[in-house]
């Protein structure tokens, strides 16, 4: 190669670098898993999305929120002694909204990876299968508990402003808070599966619209007329066949303020939670299975 | 069978399988598989169905063997699959790009999920995007990519985190004539360049005919051969010579090299001419035969070269053997 002295006269040269290897730092598996955690949080609320995309859960969002404001509003404003509606109440009574949600956002997390394959550049890396649907299903939880959560603190706030007793209220928000937990990762572990296995986002949405709203519509017909009939044992078995009766008895059991058709009591209690902790885990399972058949294609 | 050629003695292999088989019920997708792979690029080829996707998939840790071992990059397969999934990158054969998001998003989300931080990936990611000639198009949604741009960007996520070891699966697929030689062009840069191992398949033999230092061949299931790819092109010793005119100038001259000892046969337009007996095996004294030959008869001569091996012969000389 001929040398030839530096052109002094010029001063701005673009140079190509070429390939440039990296020598920075790697983060290890746990701190990937928290990026993705993150990344799909915020995918559930359509931020880091399109602007489209933003529409539907803000405006469920919205549509929760507002009985909670005209709640605090009435109590503000009347003096109220106590709140109208219990926290964990409160949540029972915007289920359609809060299954909307979930039946809206879950394909997002659970179907497209599918659908488009890229499941299988994520299997290529470090995080497992297992790992991987953990972290989406942790997504889905955290947002739709935060989904039932702000408006139960709209009305907490409301409760403090209107200066109801500080302990009841938190004794209430708490219990509720634990029975929100347990709910949001039941549901999400359902419409994950779902959105999972029925990769067009219609039939997703249906689906999860399906056993969220319809079951729980048929269940909640049931229990009523067998608690009706007087067969309560009856109308509490039927209760363990849906998400919102689950949480519905749980929280009767717990005195958080919610009335299911026939009382929750005795074994029936532990069986409950039982069940839910069960159909979590059986979601977990079956959404780790389908991850790896298909990222094994 | 062992198979280590010559440029890997001394080294420690990239890609090392043993007895590697993969069975799904009655079908035999990888049978008794015992290779090394080195470092450079080398090519995996083989017709659809031959073992080539499901060999990677093993590698990574998607599918697991139905027996065998296997170590990549000095990891074993079975017990360290997650340092394996690590150091390489993969380029899948089939679409896997989300068609809502843009090049430039996704190659820094999945820099990420490879374990770069939020700021490294980005520049990783442009820089990448920028050597596999995405530019502009990197900030639309892939949607609406053309089949080279979707392959680019393909590769791109796959050389994001600075990998030791890359699979392409099928890289050149569904692309035009130029866009093929681009990619080509690109493969054999990230081995020599970018000094990244590679290991590329394709069913098409002559496309890693250009780009590999060394050639793996599956056939249903099992090894061919493995080689240098210098040694699938080896001169074969025979020599190749064309002459102004029709096949009667050939066959006189064919006839006339026949006669002074060569053993000749036609070849197309050409005369093929055998290695040379022992009298004439000395450096250049074939050449000058076949010279005075044609000045004798009064040919014009064409064409005078040595007669290369191809991919294809091993194909003819394997299925003799099968």
């Amino acid at each position: 190669m001929s040398e030839s002295a530096p052109d002094l006269g010029r001063s701005g040269v673009i140079h190509d670098l070429g390939y440039r290897h990296y020598s920075g730092v790697r983060e290890g598996t746990p701190a990937i898993a928290r990026t993705l955690f993150v990344t799909g949080l915020r995918h559930a609320y359509g931020l880091g999305r399109s602007g489209k995309s933003k529409v539907m859960p803000f405006l469920l969002l919205g549509m929760s929120l507002l009985p909670a404001a005209i709640v605090v509003g009435v109590v503000v404003l009347t003096g109220l002694g106590d709140l109208p509606v219990s926290y964990a109440d409160y949540t029972n009574q915007t289920q359609l909204l809060v299954s909307l949600f979930a039946a809206a956002q879950a394909p997002v997390l659970f179907s497209r990876d599918l659908r488009h394959r890229s499941i299988v550049l994520y299997l290529a890396r470090p995080l497992s299968a297992p790992m991987f649907a953990l972290m989406r299903w942790l997504s889905l939880s955290l947002a739709l508990l935060l989904f039932m959560l702000v408006p139960t603190l709209v009305l907490f706030l409301g409760a403090l402003l209107a200066e109801l007793d500080t302990g009841d209220q938190v004794a209430g928000l708490l219990k509720a808070l634990v029975l929100q937990v347990l709910l949001a990762t039941l549901v999400a572990g359902i419409t994950g599966l779902i959105s999972s296995v029925s990769l067009r986002r219609g039939f997703a949405v249906v689906g999860s619209v399906m056993v969220l709203i319809v079951l729980t519509g048929v269940v909640s017909v049931v229990q009523n007329i067998a608690a009706f009939e007087d067969a309560d044992s009856a109308s509490v078995a039927v209760g363990l066949f849906s998400p919102w009766s689950l949480f519905a008895g749980l929280a009767d059991a717990w005195d958080a303020g919610v009335n299911t058709p026939a009382p929750v009591d005795g074994a029936w209690v532990p069986a409950y939670a039982l069940v839910a902790v069960l159909l979590v885990a059986g979601c977990l399972l079956g959404l780790v299975a389908r991850f790896r058949k298909v990222g094994s294609r | 069978m062992t198979t280590v050629t010559g440029e890997l003695i001394g080294r420690t292999p990239v890609i090392a399988t043993a007895g590697l088989t993969k069975h799904y019920g009655s079908v035999h997708a990888l049978t008794d598989l015992t290779v090394d792979v080195g470092p450079g690029v080398t090519g995996l080829v083989g017709a659809n169905g031959a073992g080539k996707s499901t060999l990677i998939k093993i590698l990574l840790g998607l599918l697991e063997p139905t027996a065998g071992h296997a170590s990549v990059l000095g990891h074993d397969i079975e017990q360290a699959s997650q340092d394996i999934r690590r150091l390489v990158g993969y380029m899948p054969e089939h679409d896997c790009l989300p068609p809502d998001v843009s090049a430039s998003d996704f190659v820094v989300h999945m820099a990420r999920m490879s374990g770069l931080g939020a700021s490294a990936a980005r520049e990783r990611s442009a820089d990448v995007l920028r050597h596999v000639g995405l530019d502009e198009e990197r900030y639309r949604p892939m949607g609406g990519y053309s089949t080279g741009m979707k392959q680019r960007a393909k590769l791109a996520q796959a050389l994001a985190h600075d990998p030791q070891l890359v699979f392409l699966d099928e890289p050149t697929n569904g692309l035009d004539p130029a866009a093929r030689t681009d990619m080509l062009r690109l493969v054999q840069r990230i081995g020599s360049d970018f000094g990244i191992a590679v290991l590329v398949t394709s069913h098409l033999l002559g496309e890693l005919e250009q780009v590999s230092d060394h050639v793996i061949v599956l056939d249903g299931g099992r090894l061919l051969r493995s080689s240098a790819t210098t040694d699938f092109l080896r001169q074969t010793g025979s020599l190749l010579v064309e002459v102004v005119g029709t096949e009667t100038e050939r066959d006189r001259l064919g006839e006339e090299l026949a006669r002074r000892g060569l053993t000749c046969r036609p070849r197309g337009s050409m005369v093929a001419v055998d290695p040379p007996p022992a009298d004439l095996a000395a450096e250049g004294a074939a050449h000058d035969l076949i010279r005075d030959v044609a000045v004798e008869l009064g040919l014009g001569l064409m064409r005078l070269e040595p007669d290369r091996g191809h991919l294809e012969d091993v194909f003819l000389e394997g299925g003799a053997r099968v």
